[in-house]
């Protein structure tokens, strides 16, 4: 993309590996995130996506390459030092504080950014009012349902006040309605400048979105730009129609 | 099945209390009282993993560690109540006999157990590889999820193994008892103690490495009081265990787990 | 800071009950003493325990550090009382870093076998290292400095000393528990690596609770020596007093504020009325109630309280 390549880049990976014995999991990765700007990543199942996810957020260790965010390299720190950086995210498998209430869940990761009580809860209130959630806030976080539950895992990423978001899967399982309401909901967090890297199997919403997509088969990048070139591209309907040799 | 059981000790302390009481009030030795205490040892294992064990599921980490523990400690106290505190033993006529292999002198009671290890040793060993049953308690173990996909009844295999874990207990108090003195709150702890260095230092759920763990104890504590200080005798394989499960925690004998 | 508050009544509320006992007549002391101790030393082991989520089973080698660091720090050391006792709090937080930092990598029951056996340890030591510790045989505190001129082994001054621990260690749980540490340790007991994604370290946490849970148990060591006077490592430092501290927090209900507390009076007033009627049968009535509570109340009765109370609050907001 040589027009964008003036905007600042928050996000740089390159020739991120991850191996696990002798398996690749994801094989020579490189791309390039900008401000305000969404990275579609989509692949078949077992294609590394996950991997590459985790390995970015820090929950998975690199076997070679280097992850750059904001200037400075962060492939060795752990999870919990790139969320204070400005690295949020969401986990596929929801994982909200089970025994903790709605407002308790996001009061958490407010704390990062407000120590003091009150400060904190206006914050969290803020962030459950963005996702929809703020009737919900002295409710048990276990008893809500999966779409609530999506929601209650984006204020929580969102109370970090990310640069760059990480969102795995929120799409997933939802019924119409609800997924043009996230989609419409995801696109107005770029506003800020937030930059975000989706996880994504629902290819509508990722259609719609991203700015600019990978496609990951057996851990390699096969193909990447904009959506309509991506969708079009001989070899990413090879990959989903599952046509790859092992090769 | 990755149930740490705090009970365990305990029930060689039944199986050793079970020796005596049916040797002084039948005269039955406690080779016979074997024949009867494995089957009714198993139904004990059964019916406390049905009434116990089995309804803990979606509760606080650590709760199956707490439930054995307060099962423990009810042995522990009904025995005491019911025999009181003194230790016992059980003299038997072979008690003191021993038999001579060359250089060295084994009592027969060792012989005896010591045989009777190898056998269900061998019977565990072609029960898990050779049955179907068998193959149905690696998978639970291994993956239970995976085993319920494929239509193994896990409740049930989590009862057997249970069972057959109880029994086996009961079974060593019973081969044990004319060696050792019991009382019934000391003796079930250093079992259990000994239980757990043991099968951490073979790595959990391995039979072959709870053998070797088994060995291994025997060694380092021999060897330890002999050539540093007898006092700390039972400390070594406390620190044996420490270094295990801080430095290699799948055990000396298990294969490194790979997380993906 | 209405919660906050609210807090500061209950305790306020706690320490006038424990000052007006004493006026009663006939007042046992030795059990009051018995159970304000079990008070604090509980709800210190509930800082890792329960609202970290670290089962520890190994608590009596705190009460132990304490105990001998007053015995060992006055007798052989020549330290006064406060000293001895800071001495010992100061032991007992190295102790839990170290412990902690080696240990933590460990999951769930693992990390609770490992107290196990580290506190075995200890006790092997306390055993076999007769020449400092007194040994097997235990130790006598036949005296001890009198700090503020408080004679340390009349029953009332022990009274009131062991209404301080136990207000104290109350205190310090209250101020923390609607503060950042104390959701940064639900967060941790919750799930670590959504923890991470929170910005918290969770190894970094952990320590900090071990270590002001290792301090205050050593602490109401100090006091729980004073009150013994004769210390005995194989109950300083042994399972068995280790167990009743964390079941005491766990019946009560873990990572609740009077969770332990209630534990601890339901524990040992009744046990202190049992050993009257049938001496050794106390344990035996432990033991069905651990196994009542895993099984009927698994998260302590103030735990399933307070989830009840949330749930009905939120229903009834909703209509």
């Amino acid at each position: 993309m040589p027009a964008s390549r003036a905007s600042p880049s928050i996000l740089q990976a390159e020739r991120v590996s991850v191996r696990f014995g002798g398996l690749r999991a994801v094989d020579d990765v490189s791309f390039r995130l900008e401000c305000g700007k969404i990275l579609g990543l989509i692949g078949p199942n077992g294609a590394g996506k996950t991997t590459l996810f985790n390995a970015l957020t820090g929950y998975v260790p690199l076997s070679s390459g280097r992850v750059t965010y904001l200037g400075s390299d962060v492939s060795r720190s752990p999870p919990f030092e790139r969320t204070r950086k400005g690295m949020g995210r969401t986990f596929q498998i929801e994982r909200p504080f089970e025994g903790l209430t709605v407002l308790e869940n996001v009061l958490i990761p407010a704390f990062l950014r407000f120590p003091g009580r009150g400060d904190a809860e206006a914050w969290a209130g803020e962030c459950l009012e963005r996702v929809g959630l703020a009737d919900r806030r002295k409710q048990l976080s276990s008893e809500l349902n999966l779409a609530r539950r999506r929601r209650l895992e984006l204020a929580k990423a969102l109370a970090v006040k990310p640069r760059v978001l990480f969102l795995d899967e929120i799409m997933a399982g939802l019924n119409p309605p609800a997924l043009t309401e996230m989609i419409e909901f995801v696109l107005s967090l770029t506003l800020d400048g937030t930059a975000i890297l989706m996880v994504e199997h629902i290819m509508q919403a990722v259609v719609e979105l991203s700015d600019h997509i990978i496609v990951l088969a057996f851990g390699k990048k096969i193909a990447e730009g904009t959506p309509e070139v991506v969708t079009s591209s001989p070899l990413v309907i090879e990959a989903y129609l599952g046509g790859v040799d092992d090769a | 099945m990755r149930i740490i059981n705090f009970s365990h000790g305990d029930f060689v302390v039944i199986g050793m209390y079970t020796a005596i009481v049916l040797y002084t009030q039948l005269g039955w030795d406690p080779l016979l009282s074997l024949l009867v205490a494995l089957p009714l040892g198993f139904l004990l294992g059964v019916v406390l993993e049905r009434l116990i064990l089995s309804r803990l599921v979606d509760v606080p980490e650590g709760s199956t560690l707490l439930a054995t523990l307060g099962l423990s400690l009810v042995v522990q106290n009904t025995l005491m109540l019911s025999f009181g505190a003194s230790p016992r033993s059980l003299n038997v006529a072979y008690g003191s006999a021993t038999v001579n292999l060359g250089p060295m002198t084994l009592s027969v009671i060792q012989l005896v157990a010591g045989g009777i290890v190898l056998v269900v040793i061998a019977g565990l060993y072609l029960f898990l590889n050779y049955t179907e049953r068998g193959q149905a308690v690696r998978a639970t173990s291994q993956n239970r999820l995976g085993a319920e996909l494929v239509g193994i009844n896990t409740r049930s295999v989590h009862s057997l193994v249970f069972g057959v874990g109880v029994a086996l207990s009961v079974a060593a108090g019973i081969i044990l008892i004319p060696q050792l003195f019991v009382t019934p709150v000391i003796t079930g702890p250093v079992f259990t103690l000994k239980a757990f260095v043991v099968t951490v230092l073979g790595g959990l759920g391995n039979v072959w490495g709870a053998i070797g763990g088994g060995l291994l104890l025997g060694v380092v504590e021999v060897l330890g009081a002999a050539y540093i200080s007898f006092d700390y005798r039972d400390a070594y394989g406390l620190v044996a265990f420490l270094l295990i499960l801080l430095l290699r925690p799948e055990g000396l004998f298990g294969r490194t787990v790979k997380r993906v | 800071m209405k919660r906050f508050s609210g807090s500061l009544a209950q305790l306020a509320l706690f320490i006038a009950v424990g000052l007006a006992l004493p006026l009663l007549p006939g007042t046992n002391f030795s059990l009051l003493i018995t159970l304000l101790l079990f008070i604090g030393l509980a709800t210190s082991w509930d800082i890792l325990g329960g609202w970290t989520g670290q089962t520890s089973l190994g608590h009596a080698a705190f009460v132990g550090i304490g105990a001998y660091a007053l015995a060992l720090g006055t007798n052989r050391l020549g330290l006064d009382a406060i000293s001895a006792v800071q001495l010992g709090v100061g032991v007992a937080v190295l102790f839990a870093l170290l412990w902690g930092s080696l240990t933590f990598g460990l999951r769930g029951s693992y990390f609770t076998l490992s107290t196990i056996a580290i506190a075995e340890i200890l006790r092997l030591a306390a055993i076999n290292e007769a020449w400092f510790t007194g040994g097997s045989a235990g130790l006598f505190i036949s005296s001890l400095p009198e700090p503020f001129g408080l004679d340390l082994f009349e029953r009332r001054v022990e009274y009131y000393l062991a209404l301080v621990y136990a207000a104290s260690v109350l205190a310090c749980v209250m101020w923390f528990a609607s503060g950042r540490f104390g959701y940064e340790m639900r967060a941790v007991r919750e799930d670590e690596a959504a923890a991470q994604a929170s910005g918290i370290n969770p190894t970094r946490i952990k320590l900090r609770a071990f270590a002001l849970s290792g301090a205050l148990t050593a602490l109401g060591g100090g006091v729980y020596g004073a009150y013994l006077s004769f210390l005995d490592p194989h109950n300083l430092f042994f399972l068995p007093l280790s167990v009743q501290i964390a079941l005491t927090a766990i019946i009560g209900g873990r990572g609740t504020v009077w969770g332990p507390a209630l534990g601890a009076t339901l524990l040992i007033l009744p046990a202190e009325l049992f050993r009257s009627v049938f001496a050794e049968a106390n344990l035996l009535i432990y033991g069905l109630l651990i196994l009542i509570v895993t099984l009927f109340v698994p998260r302590g009765l103030i735990g399933e309280l307070e989830r009840y109370l949330l749930r009905r609050r939120y229903a009834r907001e909703q209509g």
